[in-house]
């Protein structure tokens, strides 16, 4: 059998065309997909049963016993600290929302360790974007800063930008114009039409000057800036300008280094200032499947993005201090439960440590660096192969993605509700 | 009326103290049984997290004097809203010390973590040790940091010193991270040794950095130099931020190192 118009629930382009081959309830085969997505459709490796830790071993056990585990640490927990979500469907970020609140922890998703410093920068000067949608059909200039397509996000280019038809293009692949800015050469900087290579943490200053040489002030910029020469500058400027819808798209070469998120602040109002001449947007390539989705959802619940304490019962957001990392680092937190994610492999040794020190509830499909920390290891049905749920593509289109083979899993959301319905029972008890 | 608070040891000491009613005013208006903080997700009484004796009687917050002993690393926001009267801190402070204060007088020995005095309007902020980021800054998203009153930091800040800085006055007596006077718009900041990328996108206000300023911006126009007589130093004057539309804020740094 062969379902066609499948969404792969890989990275945040959410391409949705995918024509999955199924064989005695197995995938057998991908198409359409990129590499990545044939590894995740085609991935067998996973956690079977729920785990617990006694002692020095791990053993297998049934669902009810790590719930019941799971409520039992968290119930106690003076700051819980609940992180991951990105790789997980909406229902369970909603559900996980409600746990954190019922229990006053704090709520972070991935995005403090991806694109937390785009919504910093958003919070300050807003975001001019768009969906995908206008820029396959419009842009003739398509920027890529500090991120790389053509490996990152595969199909970005060929469904969205630079391979892709366009409605209001004749000959898109001819009429669209590439920029591509990164600290070195990669596999989309050889195919742009203009490849600025920037000294390491020099962005900053390169966007100032832009924004200088676009509001007429090139004069007092010096000739070359963080290794990129002002005639090149002059020449990008006068592209961006002449282009009649110009997209730009930045990755975490622009938030994760130096200056973070004063670096997209400072694309944003480059974005704005060459609206005044002609029509242009700003995107985060948004890396996980649903991170996007975890932002919406936190926003509509909390009214906050990410990093949401909620001790005192009302929710107060400042990433930086309330964000995992931190957290984690300062040793704040007296439980941890990490849903869809692999914080021990992402930070810095001071949080894995601490991770060591405390009870931590795992909710993930795979095994991975974080399991071996974990106390309780409940596996879950995967989103977009075994469960159907909502996810938000990077540009803030939510999809509903599907489920295509059957599995004895129960999905995220089951195990999260029934978490909170233990936890409701045991303070019931009190 | 003097206050004397010392942190007692705790089960969990990294779990962080809310301790807003850490002000002059909670002693002046309320019982000292009653004044709470919180511990996490519970609140707790102010006597379970401290010892506190307590002399002498005020009449006004102007008259009260609060004492922090131990280290209160992990105690946020104590002085929030200050308005009078004077809080000597012996050790470390956690975040957010002196958040929106008014007046009054904040003394610390140690270090102190970030957002020290955050979006401050008046009064006066001593601290002997280092600060942590966002000394001196707005809440995040906020348009405007401190619009009044007086920071000095007698070792180095941290990043992102005095971020969309209003109004007022912050002296660092070493060096700052990165970015110090960020989108800053009016009010002085003195750095007295080195400084990162000082002032990006500012649009008014001035800044000293009187050791070396690393990596100004190629969009500050130099437009001369000058002695400064009070730091008997040569310092060359740049006008900024270019990028901006409104570019009147002045920085006066030693070295150039104009990238
Ligand atoms: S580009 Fe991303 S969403 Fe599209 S198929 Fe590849 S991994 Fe899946």
């Amino acid at each position: 059998m062969i379902k066609k118009n499948v969404i792969c629930s890989f990275c945040g382009c959410l391409c949705d065309d995918l024509s999955i081959t199924i064989e005695d309830g197995k995938i057998t085969g991908v198409d359409n997909g990129c590499a990545l997505a044939n590894a995740k459709f085609l991935g067998k490796e996973r956690l079977l049963k729920p785990v617990i830790r006694e002692g020095d071993s791990i053993k297998e056990t049934e669902y009810n016993t790590a719930i019941e585990k799971a409520a039992d640490i968290l119930k106690d927990a003076e700051r819980p600290l609940f992180f991951g979500w990105s790789g997980t469907q909406g229902e369970a970020q909603a559900k996980g929302v409600h746990l954190c609140m019922l229990l006053g922890g704090v709520i972070d998703n991935t995005s403090s360790l991806c694109h937390g410093p785009s919504i910093l920068a958003i919070q300050e000067v807003g975001h001019p974007g768009c969906t995908l949608g206008q820029v396959k059909n419009r842009a003739d200039l398509i920027i890529y800063w500090g991120c790389n397509p053509l490996e990152g996000h595969p199909r970005h280019m060929s469904r969205y930008t630079t391979y892709a038809d366009g409605f209001f293009l004749k000959n898109a692949f001819r009429e669209r114009k590439l920029i591509v800015v990164d600290v070195r050469k990669t596999m989309s900087s050889d195919v742009a039409d203009e490849f600025i290579q920037i000294e390491p943490g020099g962005d900053y200053a390169v966007l100032s000057a832009l924004r200088a040489i676009v509001r007429g002030e090139e004069k007092i910029i010096p000739e070359s800036v963080s290794g990129v020469s002002k005639s090149q500058l002059k020449r990008v400027a006068d592209m961006c300008k002449e282009a009649r819808f110009g997209a730009l798209f930045f990755g975490l070469g622009l938030t994760m280094s130096k200056n973070k998120y004063k670096n997209i602040r400072n694309a944003v109002e480059l974005t704005d200032e060459l609206s005044r001449h002609t029509k242009f947007t700003i995107s985060a390539m948004r890396g996980h499947w649903n991170v996007y989705g975890a932002n919406e959802v936190f926003t509509w619940m909390t009214g906050y993005p990410y990093a949401i304490d909620f001790a005192r019962g009302i929710p107060f957001y400042n990433p930086g201090e309330t964000t995992a990392a931190e957290i984690l680092y300062r040793k704040e937190c007296d439980a941890l439960m990490v849903v869809s994610s692999d914080p021990a492999a992402h930070m810095p040794k001071k949080c894995v440590e601490h991770m060591a020190d405390i009870p931590v509830i795992q909710i993930d499909p795979h095994k991975n660096c974080t399991s071996f920390f974990t106390d309780v290891q409940i596996p879950v049905a995967i989103t977009g192969i075994e469960a159907s749920g909502t996810a938000y593509r990077m540009d803030g289109v939510p999809l509903r993605t599907k489920k295509i083979i059957d599995a004895d899993f129960l999905t995220d959301t089951e195990v999260i509700s029934r978490i909170y319905e233990r936890i409701l029972e045991a303070k019931a008890d009190v | 009326m003097k206050i004397e608070l010392s942190i007692k040891p705790r089960e969990k000491p990294f779990i962080p103290i809310e301790a807003e009613s850490i002000t002059p005013a909670s002693f002046l208006e309320k019982m000292t049984e009653d004044i709470t903080v919180w511990s996490g997700n519970r609140e707790k009484k102010l006597t379970e997290i401290f010892d506190v004796k307590k002399s002498g009687n005020a009449d006004s917050q102007k008259d009260v004097e609060i004492i922090l002993n131990g280290d209160c690393s992990a105690v946020k926001r104590v002085g929030e809203y200050m308005k009078d009267g004077k809080i000597s801190i012996m050790g470390n402070i956690g975040m957010h010390c002196g958040n929106f204060m008014s007046g009054g007088l904040i003394e610390i020995n140690g270090d102190s973590d970030s957002w020290l005095g955050r979006e401050m309007t008046g009064g006066e902020i001593i601290c002997k040790g280092n600060t942590g980021d966002y000394c001196g800054s707005g809440y995040r998203g906020e348009k405007t940091g401190i619009k009044g009153g007086k920071i000095t930091i007698m070792k180095d800040a941290g990043d992102y010193l005095g971020e969309s800085m209003a109004g007022g006055e912050i002296i660092v007596n070493g060096s700052s991270g990165n970015m110090p006077g960020s989108e800053m718009q009016k009010g002085t900041i003195t750095i007295y040794k080195d400084a990162v990328l000082p002032c990006p996108n500012m649009r008014g206000g001035i800044c000293y950095v009187l050791g070396e300023a690393k990596e100004i911006l190629p969009t500050f126009k130099q437009t001369g130099s000058i002695y400064n007589s009070d730091h008997k130093r040569e310092l060359n004057i740049y006008e900024g931020d270019y990028a901006n539309r409104s570019h009147k804020g002045k920085l006066f740094a030693g070295k150039t190192n104009k990238k």
